[in-house]
């Protein structure tokens, strides 16, 4: 079976900086990979390269067997298949929830706006925000507002979901509520890419845990493997930092 | 931990403290208090005991209006009660929306804290108004002013009452439409009573200094959206119209537009001199506004846009839906503070095109017959400063209030 997503040799350069390279991945369709790695080693530009964000210099990207990263693709298309949910949120300070969640079914898929609502209010129900869904986003807190990223991103039914650090710019009591959403989402059979730097998550959730450095994908397994039989040093290295910090 | 006091200074330590802490600040006191107490003093003898300000009233017409017909005055106050329940319409609306959103600064106030808030905003241009009409013989003014003032009222109230409510989104569009075609419909129907060509005093540089900012705004933005495109003779085009423009002096700018369009066109088609004035403001205008609207898009953080384009969107929504409306609501005062500028430089149009606006006839009317050899200039242009001052000063003050309220750099 063809896998929902695959990266075969993608290279990436800013300028001088080679950030990504030959990066190898394959999701399976309902899978969910954790990208795990510490900062500046690449996680968040493989995302975007995956969602053609941000354009390749080699290899190829492919969803579903069809290579995405290609000129002759029109990237808006292959967007509208994905969602992707930033850790920064990136909600639209100047429109309410509702349009937020609302604006690409109603501008993008050209859906009604009465179809639209229907359905993101029956998003925003099932992760508790339904009372939310005329305020703004800075009324909101980050937990919530990266929620409603998250309705966001699933409004237009996408197949493929990404997730860059969502928990990083939360305060700690507020990670578990997001956490809880992406796990409701596996249970759904949402294939999934998640960067992260929650390890716990990763072992509770992940099927393939993908290990990171410096534009490289070192080691990866399941998580067991990973966690518990770190083969690189590199790898017992960042694990060990994780755990002095007491995350793990 | 230290308590604070709460006592409040007597006014001798309080002047000790503020005024004479060190024998420099002393001596500052001293020199600058006997300076501030003497320029005032000779101020307000000027204005209430030598100035001769007959000048002034005999004149007040032409200052306000020029030589506009006597039986076409009906066509500005129209305009203005016009005018007035729109702009009583606007405020009303964004109040009205402000207590839908739960954002009012206004509800939880008392009546009194209102009008004084009222009274401290716009004090100056009613207390300057009354100062005008107190000029005034005819009863014509003071019922332009009213009916301009109940206009206002009126349209603040229903005003109020549609911005509470969330409208259809099709009825939403075509409000917006009125609200734009009221101010531009205003214009021209004055326009029709009196030729453009002919529209002269103050009047001259407040619709002049409004049609260069409105004219001038779409056209910044397309050189703003240019400067940042990714076609290189479109981006360098921009570039060069933009420096050239802000490199130059605005009176040399309509020095030039008083010539040089004869070139071009025979001088029978050639537009009046108070077109020329308003293309010159907008081709100006729109140089400085391009600048602050760059500044604007330079200001919305990038993840933005990338959640836009994830979602889809084309590039052109993207810039549409997104970035511009945060864009241009963290220029709005910064655009106030552009028309301020220009509604100050409408004078120079006055001496490079000679066009009788509220500056020309200041010097005009010295030269009457009664006036005539009597220094008067100085009274004529202490009246003239200070309208200006007036609308400058009320205009920027509105700004500030704005920018605190759209909390623009504390996102
Ligand atoms: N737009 C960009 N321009 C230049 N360098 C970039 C850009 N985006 C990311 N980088 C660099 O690429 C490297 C990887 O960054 P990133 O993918 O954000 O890592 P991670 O998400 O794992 O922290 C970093 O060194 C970063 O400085
Ligand atoms: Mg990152």
């Amino acid at each position: 079976m063809t896998p929902k997503l695959e990266v075969r040799n993608v290279v990436k350069s800013f300028d001088d900086k080679v950030v990504l390279q030959q990066v190898d991945l394959a999701v399976g369709l309902h899978e969910v990979v954790c990208l795990i790695g510490s900062s500046g080693s690449g996680k968040s530009t493989l995302l975007k390269c995956i969602n053609l964000l941000v354009p390749i210099d080699a290899g190829d990207i492919l969803l579903d067997g069809r290579a995405i990263a290609d000129r002759s693709v029109n990237p808006n298309e292959v967007r509208q298949k994905m969602g992707i949910v930033f850790q920064a949120f990136n909600l639209f300070p100047h429109m309410t929830v509702l349009a937020n969640i609302t604006l690409s079914p109603i501008k993008v898929h050209g859906q009604s706006k009465a179809e639209a609502g229907e359905r993101a209010m029956e998003l925003l129900e099932r992760f508790g925000l339904l009372d939310k869904i005329s305020e703004y986003p800075d009324r909101l807190s980050g937990g919530q507002q990266q929620r409603v990223a998250i309705v966001r991103a699933l409004a237009t039914n996408p197949e493929l979901m990404l997730f860059d650090e969502v928990t990083s710019a939360l305060d700690p009591e507020l990670v578990a509520e997001v956490l809880e959403v992406i796990r409701g989402l596996k249970d759904d059979g949402m294939t999934m890419v998640v960067a992260t730097h929650e390890m716990g998550f990763a072992r509770d959730v992940a099927d393939q845990v993908c290990f990171l450095d410096d534009g490289v994908v070192l080691e990866s397994g399941t998580p067991k493997q990973i966690f518990s039989n770190p083969q690189k040093p590199r790898t017992r290295q960042f694990l060990q930092r994780i755990v002095d910090a007491g995350r793990l | 931990m230290t308590t604070v006091s709460v006592t409040k200074p007597s006014a001798l330590t309080w002047v000790r403290r503020n005024l004479f802490r060190t024998p420099l600040d002393a001596i500052l006191t001293i020199v600058f208090g006997s300076l501030a107490v003497y320029v005032g003093i000779r101020g307000l003898l000027f204005v209430f005991v030598n100035g001769r300000w007959e000048i002034i009233s005999v004149n007040l017409k032409l200052l306000m209006v020029g030589r506009w017909p006597a039986d076409e005055l009906i066509a500005i106050a129209v305009a203005l009660v016009i005018l007035g329940l729109w702009a009583g319409l606007i405020a009303g609306i964004i109040a009205g929306r402000q207590v839908r959103k739960g954002t009012s600064a206004i509800e939880g106030m008392t009546r009194l804290e209102r009008a004084s808030d009222l009274g401290r905003r716009f004090g100056l241009v009613i207390a300057t108004l009354l100062l005008l009409l107190s000029l005034t013989d005819t009863s014509g003014p003071w019922l332009m002013v009213l009916f301009t003032f109940v206009g206002g009222v009126v349209g603040r109230l229903i005003g109020g009452q549609i911005g509470v409510r969330s409208l259809p989104s099709w009825v939403s569009r075509l409000g917006i439409v009125v609200m734009v075609v009221i101010p531009v419909w205003a214009y021209l129907y004055m326009a029709s009573a009196v030729p453009l060509a002919d529209w002269e005093g103050f009047l001259f540089n407040l619709s002049s200094a409004a049609a260069g900012v409105v004219l001038s705004f779409p056209l910044g933005l397309l050189l703003a959206l240019g400067r940042r495109s990714k076609l290189k003779l479109l981006k360098g085009m921009s570039i060069a119209y933009i420096e050239a423009v802000r490199g130059a002096p605005l009176y040399v700018l309509l020095l030039l537009a008083n010539v040089s369009l004869e070139f071009f066109v025979p001088a029978a088609l050639a537009p009046s001199k108070v077109v020329r004035a308003i293309v010159t403001f907008t081709l100006f205008t729109a140089a400085y506004i391009a600048e602050i609207v760059r500044g604007g898009l330079q200001s919305v953080p990038l993840g933005q846009e990338e959640a836009a384009k994830a979602l889809g969107l084309s590039p052109t929504k993207q810039m549409r839906l997104i970035v511009l409306p945060q864009a241009l609501r963290n220029v709005i005062p910064a655009q106030i503070g552009q028309f301020i500028s220009l509604f100050k430089d409408t004078t120079l149009a006055g001496l490079a095109l000679g066009i009788l606006d509220l500056l020309n006839a200041a010097g005009a009317i010295t030269q009457q017959s009664d006036f005539r050899g009597q220094g008067l200039i100085i009274e004529t242009l202490v009246f003239v400063g200070f309208l200006f001052w007036v609308g400058s000063f009320t205009m920027s003050r509105e700004s500030q209030r704005l920018e605190r309220k759209l909390g623009v750099g504390t996102r």
